[in-house]
């Protein structure tokens, strides 16, 4: 090296430079960045970093009402878990309850709200203040005789009661509540059987013997939770009997897989089906109370022979279920879902419930339990509005009759059928304010925005519907402090309504008020003596959830008249057979419900269980049909009805009837964040606007189909691999009756060495 | 045939010695950035002295970072904690107008961590105060400090040394300290 | 002893299947595939409590999820007697693990509690374990994943997120199990049955899934094993799993 000349130094000198700004810079790039530790000013009470703080409220995600337990750290909502305490889901919660936290922190979040600029629907929306909002609208509100309707996401508990009062002070307005998911037919069936305002409680825990018609009670209808609950006890709870399961649907549903028995029925011949078990059970003898004759005539022309022909289920098959049902003690019957939604839905219903009356099961355990009317809010059933209700307001809306339309939180624009002429009824209505927090497809249509908290950072409460036999009340607390320029709707309403001078009916200046204030009647119906108010609320809140373990009187009597006048008429179809072969059975998939998931990632990503298809819609097929048709799975297919038409992939489905085809309920959207946008079809847009002539509910499995190949290819994206165990035993079975000599109760005694020789 | 690497070797020196030295420099660079340009005791927003508080007056550690004994973080005192006794002490030296000054516009004082564990690693105060652990064993003697400096390099011989030589239950256990 | 034969000794202590004895619990889990409906609220809780992130739909295209937990469904028989069976699966936590022997760097490994373990920033990211697994239930972070805010803030600090390169899969929610422990130190006893509850667990609508130290005799999770209808899956494959599935019933079966 000791001749080194001048460049091969300036080279090494380089060499050195560059190596040493590398490493400098290497040494850069991994260092921790500069973190801070901010502490608060003044800490809130509870606070303290490094450990969970957990807060009690009510799930807001479905109707059903569960508890739940919100884990926050630092003061952000972590996990939701549920509330042990609720008697609805005892610490239980489904996958759209875990999701809530995608709701709270969902990036699409309404921020502020906001005021249209420009035409309708072209998303030019700007912001504006509380002030000006509430002003614009309370300013259109105050004019005398302005004609206005509050459409509301189907709430309860003092929310609804200030709707109430709010539409009232209004003077020419009206309150609907609209669910998409909302039982109307299952209300009415219980209405005219046993005069009841509330759904029952079904209580399945107890029950050795359970017949669902189409009811998806493990997956989405009602209280999917507890039913879940009670399943996992029957099935498998302690030294009971094991609760023998019969599903009977046109498509397999969740609730369907978990069935012993899965009887395929034609769409709509649940109810004849129910009437054939009936006239069986009469027929044996096995009922014996006063009115028997009455029932033995009205079910006359329901023999298993001729129910047969109209159900596709065997003479021999119908005569066995009943002579199962009347035998098993107890034994339950429950009916929704596909059974729930054709033209004969209440009829059908009526007839599933009357199977319970006729096996004595009223009021017992195992059976079917009326339950008391809600302790706080007015009556679960009151103000729903219909399919024919909002075909009504639509109606009424084009003719101009409607001035201001105030929706809260609820999208009729996605889950109403594009026959019911929503979107031309909004066109034509002057005011347009949407409270919602996300863009929804109604919401894209406003001309004013004034977004609400999610259910995470708002006060309410809450009665379950329906309540598990006795008296439930929840309060639902704020768990974090609001995110964004967000108020809770009870507060959006009590702004509007000191606005417009409404001080006297309504004189809250706070939610958290007008909560209280409803929980001092539940605080009075204690015994006198038993602690003040502030400490009950103390402890109400603690817990999260008040209960009165006292049944209601459970007289149950059904009117000759009623009995008289039982029978389910055929279903009816829109759309011809030959033009139309295949009845449309649009399902809600566990992810979704009726749309509202589907801008959660988390449901997005969540396969559905049966298909393994995530982030799109699919058509169901029966692999005979798909076979006859030359359709394989993934190909692409126009579904098509009278209303209009979806393009979705084809997915082969082992357990749907031949001239069925099924489609998840959800995506679709055309609005509601970058989740749910442009992605899949909503099933909902193309079906026929059918009715059940006595709930006034949509039928949705009233829609005939064609199915035709487009000729392209585009395969639902599955997380499933291969769906047969192809001998590797993955699930194992065996018979109730066979003895422990095959398992290993020593499950690790095969021994393994590796030890030397 | 006779065949040499030797030629080759020849050839390729000149370009040896260059990555030699650039790879001598790469680690030069690393570790005067690691040692002389890495800030172990950066300016806080107020001057807030441990030594004065911690050592002169004896405040005792767990009287401010109550969280210690029984959080995973032992937590830095509100202002509100701060102004309990600052309302009356020491109210006109310029670093306590200071914090009267956040205090009044309820602004939370953004201190600059000192000492900082990567995200993978699970670390509780509570366990180790418990356990008697001196706060000085990884802070340093921190009651001597007019600025907080990091003494302790806090990297994982530090842990494992100290829990094999008091023989930690599952002390090594990577599970325990590792989330 | 030499370095040679304290190397063979313990790589003879690697290879050897661990037992319970030692072990100072033995986390187990058992499924109950007569209660499993299959409803999913699992692979959420999972999701939300794990930092598992969202893949999005392309890379689900690409197989590429990451579930920690997953429905799994068999289909028997055909239309109109098909039926359709759910199983929950997620590591087994074996205990004679194919994966613990295959890592290059230990970063997964059978720890003091029957725990199959991964050590993220240990992980070189072979992706060896993932094929040795017959289970098929480990992850690996092909790209840095995203939270678009604030979807951020639901991270649960207690979890570390995974970076781009390193292997992830179920923990038995070891952050939970760290948590009773400490509690239950606090108290000076052992963690009681029930104390811990994995995400999925304590979710589980039907109760179908149980978690607990099987050391403990009288645990719930000690019951399920004694369960005649208790089996493991790939069980011939002898790797030992600490969940045990309880069959599920059919009166057709004969």
């Amino acid at each position: 090296m000791a001749n080194v000349d001048r460049r091969e130094f300036l080279k090494l000198v380089g060499a050195g430079s560059v190596g040493v700004g590398a490493g400098y810079l290497l040494a850069e790039s991994i260092k921790h960045p500069v973190e801070h530790l901010i502490p608060y000013s003044v800490p809130p009470e509870e606070f303290s970093p490094g450990i969970a703080t957990w807060y009690n409220s009510v799930c807001g995600m479905c109707p059903a009402g569960c508890g739940i337990s919100v884990r926050t750290r630092e003061g952000r909502a972590k996990k939701i878990e549920g509330n042990p305490a609720h008697p609805v889901n005892q610490g239980r919660l489904c996958a759209l309850g875990q999701a809530g936290l995608q709701t709270l922190y969902n990036p699409d979040r309404i921020t502020a709200p906001m005021l249209l600029q420009g035409k309708r629907g072209n998303d030019a929306f700007v912001e504006t203040t509380w002030k000006e909002g509430l002003a614009n609208v309370s300013g259109r509100l105050g004019v005398p005789g302005v004609a206005t309707v509050v459409l509301s996401q189907g709430v309860r508990g003092q929310l609804a009661n200030l709707l109430e009062l709010f539409t009232a002070e209004l003077g020419s307005a009206e309150l609907l509540h609209y669910d998409f998911a909302h039982p109307h037919t299952l209300y009415a069936a219980n209405e005219r059987l046993f005069g009841q305002q509330q759904l029952p409680y079904y209580d399945i825990a107890n029950t050795r013997y359970l017949m669902s018609f189409g009811a998806d009670f493990l997956n989405n209808w009602l209280s999917p939770v507890h039913h879940s609950l009670g399943f996992g006890h029957s099935r498998q709870g302690g030294d009971a009997q094991r609760l023998r399961f019969v599903q009977i649907e046109p498509k397999m549903s969740i609730s369907g897989a978990a069935a012993d028995e899965w009887v395929a029925a034609r769409p709509g011949s649940e109810g004849v089906l129910a009437l054939g078990i009936a006239h069986q059970i009469l027929a044996g003898g096995r009922y014996s109370g006063s009115d028997a004759d009455d029932w033995t005539a009205a079910l006359a022309d329901y023999s298993p022979e001729l129910v047969a022909e109209q159900s596709g289920v065997a003479a021999a098959t119908i005569v066995r279920l009943a002579d199962e049902f009347a035998q098993a003690k107890p034994a339950l019957a429950i009916g929704g879902g596909s059974a729930a939604n054709n033209s004969n839905g209440t009829d059908t219903l009526v007839a599933v419930t009357a199977l319970n009356y006729l096996v004595g099961n009223i009021g017992q355990a195992g059976g079917l339990i009326f339950n008391p009317d809600p302790v706080t809010g007015p009556s679960a059933s009151s103000r729903r509005a219909n399919y024919e209700v909002m075909r009504d307001l639509a109606e009424a809306a084009q003719q101009g009759v409607v001035d201001v339309l105030i929706v809260n939180n609820t999208n009729p624009l996605f889950t109403l059928p594009t026959a019911a002429g929503f979107k031309e009824a909004l066109a034509s209505i002057p005011l347009i304010v949407s409270l919602s927090s996300f863009m929804d497809e109604t919401t894209a249509m406003a001309d004013v925005i004034l977004p609400s908290h999610t259910y995470l950072e708002s006060w309410g409460d809450d009665v379950p519907q329906p309540g598990v036999g006795f008296s439930v009340a929840a309060v639902s607390q704020p768990v974090v402090a609001p995110l964004y320029n967000t108020r809770s709707t009870g507060d959006i309403l009590l702004g509007l309504a000191s606005n417009l001078g409404f001080r006297d009916a309504i004189p809250w200046t706070t939610m958290e008020e007008c909560i209280k204030d409803g929980w001092r009647e539940i605080h009075a119906r204690g015994e006198p003596g038993s602690g003040d108010f502030d400490s009950f609320w103390h402890d109400v809140l603690q817990s999260g959830v008040w209960g009165e373990d006292v049944r209601q009187q459970q007289d149950a009597t059904v009117s000759k008249e009623v009995i008289d006048n039982i029978g389910v008429a055929a279903p009816e179809f829109a759309g011809d057979v030959g033009d139309y072969p295949f009845v449309l059975h649009p399902f809600m998939s566990t992810s979704m419900y009726d749309g509202r998931g589907a801008n959660l990632p988390w449901m997005q990503e969540l396969p559905d269980p049966i298909t393994s298809v995530v982030y799109g819609s699919w058509l169901e097929m029966n692999p005979a049909t798909a076979d006859k048709m030359g359709l394989q799975d993934g190909d692409l297919v126009q579904v098509a009805s009278m209303q209009g038409s979806v393009e979705v992939p084809v997915v082969i489905f082992p357990a749907i009837m031949p001239d069925v085809v099924a489609m998840p309920i959800g995506q679709g959207h055309e609005s509601l964040g970058r989740y749910a946008r442009n992605r899949g079809a909503n099933p909902i847009q193309i079906l026929a606007p059918v009715t059940d002539p006595v709930s006034g509910a949509l039928a949705t499995g009233a829609t005939r189909v064609s199915v035709v190949a487009t000729g392209r290819r585009a395969p639902a994206v599955k997380t499933g691999g291969e769906s047969r165990q192809l001998g590797r035993d993955i699930v194992r079975f065996t018979s109730t009756t066979s003895d422990a000599t095959e398992h290993s109760a020593k499950l690790n005694s095969i021994p393994i060495s590796v030890e030397p020789a | 045939m006779n065949v040499s690497i030797v030629p080759t070797l020849r050839v390729l020196r000149p370009a040896a010695t260059v990555a030699l030295v650039g790879l001598i420099g790469i680690i030069a660079g690393f570790y005067a950035n690691a040692t002389l340009f890495t800030d172990t005791s950066p300016e806080q927003p107020i001057a807030f002295s441990h030594k004065i508080h911690a050592g002169d007056n004896e405040v005792p550690c767990l009287y401010c970072h109550v969280q210690a004994r029984r959080s995973i973080s032992a937590g830095v005192p509100s202002v509100n904690k701060c102004m309990g006794c600052h309302l009356e002490v020491a109210t006109d030296r310029p670093q306590i107008r200071l914090l009267a000054n956040y205090w009044d516009t309820k602004e939370p004082i953004p201190w600059i961590k000192v000492h900082d564990l990567p995200d993978f690693v699970h670390f509780t105060h509570k366990r180790h105060v418990q356990a008697g652990i001196e706060c000085q064993t990884c802070h340093g003697p921190v009651e001597t400090m007019a600025v907080v400096s990091r003494e302790a390099p806090l990297k994982m011989g530090l842990c494992l040394n100290c829990h094999k030589d008091n023989a930690v239950e599952n002390g090594t256990d990577c599970w325990t300290c590792h989330k | 002893m030499s370095f040679m034969d304290r190397f063979v000794s313990g790589w003879r202590k690697h290879r050897q299947a661990a037992t319970d004895d030692d072990f100072d619990y033995a986390w187990t889990m058992s499924i109950d595939l007569d209660r499993c409906t299959g409803c999913g609220a699992c692979v959420t809780a999972c999701q939300a409590e794990n930092n598992i992130p969202l893949v999005g739909e392309k890379e689900l295209a690409g197989g590429r999820e990451m579930q920690w937990i997953r429905i799994e469904r068999y289909w028997e028989g055909e239309y109109p007697n098909a039926k359709l069976s759910f199983i929950p699966m997620m590591c087994q936590h074996c205990d004679s693990a194919p994966c613990e022997t295959v890592c290059p760097v230990s970063a997964t490994y059978h720890n003091q509690d029957g725990l199959n373990t991964q050590i993220y920033n240990r992980c070189i990211g072979t992706r060896s374990c993932a094929v040795y697994c017959p289970y098929e239930v480990r992850f690996f972070n092909y790209y840095d994943h995203h939270w678009p805010a604030p979807l951020d803030q639901q991270l649960n600090p207690d979890v570390t997120v995974r970076e781009k390169g390193v292997m992830e899969k179920c923990t038995f929610c070891i952050q939970r199990i760290r948590q009773a422990k400490d509690h239950a130190k606090d108290e000076g006893r052992r963690v009681a049955d029930g104390e811990v509850q994995p995400a999925c667990v304590q979710t589980c609508p039907s109760e179908a899934l149980v978690f607990g130290d099987r050391k403990d005799p009288n645990s719930n999770v000690s019951k399920s094993i004694n369960d005649p209808r208790a089996y493991h899956v790939l069980g011939e494959l002898n790797t030992r799993p600490s969940v045990v599935y309880l069959k599920k019933v059919d009166a057709d079966v004969v």
